[in-house]
């Protein structure tokens, strides 16, 4: 393995490493559900980029092995398919079940609108 | 119900089976002859729910170029600006907190264009859709934003979706 290819994966590593104990860091200390949703995406998605890169270029130029890298992007794929999906999920469904954060939200369409209340779901 | 038609169970086909060679990253006849079955298998039977429009629509030029493209270049950029701006917030000692739920008009036609958009708002930290529902004749999004900037919905959709918005109708309408 050359150094500097090292050094490269390396910096990816503690570069994701940093975002993640941001992601981490605003779940703990965030004050309510919505808030600490919009820290965990920054865990999953950047997070998971940044270690994507560093296992598709340690798997290709030091494995030297096709598949590793391959799996390597595939999980990376399905992640960032499935991860908002729990976000959107999650949140409405808190939302709607009468969870509301300390300090109000301002301003508040949501609550102002509430389409789910014309869909028939309550 | 909407039908299975032969283009449709073409297409995911094709998917299906892109998916299971690069699984199993190997070309022997064994594990062609295999995924060939399971793939069709799996096509015949899901084909209507993959797939709601024309089966290719993918495979024009433009709109595949439109779609490496964006996935590439415009989002990875909206991405990483929103996250350096969402991480140095949760660093800050006492935590800056200015959210709400705004309402954001979406002009995008094609099903698959809106649930790309509201899942690309979400991925940008900072972001979440909430809902996408109809109001006199015009879509709209819920999103709760980490920081107000602008209630008003047109300026708040811009500041919002930024460049995602005209690359998604670039891919699907």
């Amino acid at each position: 393995m050359s150094i500097a290819l090292r050094i490269i994966i390396d910096i990816l590593l503690v570069v994701s490493c940093g975002f993640a104990l941001a992601g981490v860091l605003g779940m703990l200390r965030m004050p309510d559900v919505f808030n600490r949703m919009q820290t965990s995406t920054i865990i999953s998605v950047f997070w998971l980029l940044g270690l994507m890169v560093a296992g598709v270029l340690f798997a290709a130029l030091v494995m030297h092995s096709g598949s590793a890298a391959v799996k390597v992007v595939l999980i990376g794929l399905f992640f960032v398919l499935t991860a908002p999906v729990v976000g959107h999920a999650i949140s409405r469904a808190a939302y709607i079940s009468g969870e509301r954060p300390y300090t109000p939200l301002k301003p508040d369409k949501y609550g102002e609108d509430k389409p789910y209340d014309k869909e028939g779901i309550i | 119900m909407r039908k299975t038609t032969f283009p449709k169970v073409a297409a995911t086909f094709v998917v299906c089976y892109a998916f299971w060679i690069l699984v199993t990253w190997s070309l022997a006849a064994q594990e062609l002859i295999a995924g060939a079955v399971v793939c069709l298998a799996v096509a015949l039977f899901t084909a209507r729910f993959f797939i709601h429009d024309k089966g290719f629509l993918l495979l024009q030029p433009r709109r595949l170029f439109a779609l490496i493209f964006y996935c590439l270049v415009v989002f990875p950029g909206e991405l990483l600006r929103a996250n350096v701006n969402v991480a140095r917030r949760a660093f800050q000692p006492k935590i800056p907190l200015n959210s709400g739920i705004v309402k954001v008009p979406v002009h995008v036609q094609s099903t698959y264009g809106r649930a790309m958009l509201a899942d690309s708002i979400t991925l940008t930290p900072g972001t979440i859709t909430m809902e996408c529902a109809e109001d006199e004749g015009q879509l709209y999004y819920y999103i709760h934003w980490l920081d107000v900037l602008e209630e008003d919905p047109d300026k708040a959709g811009d500041m919002i979706k930024g460049r995602m918005e005209k690359w998604v109708r670039r891919i699907w309408d």
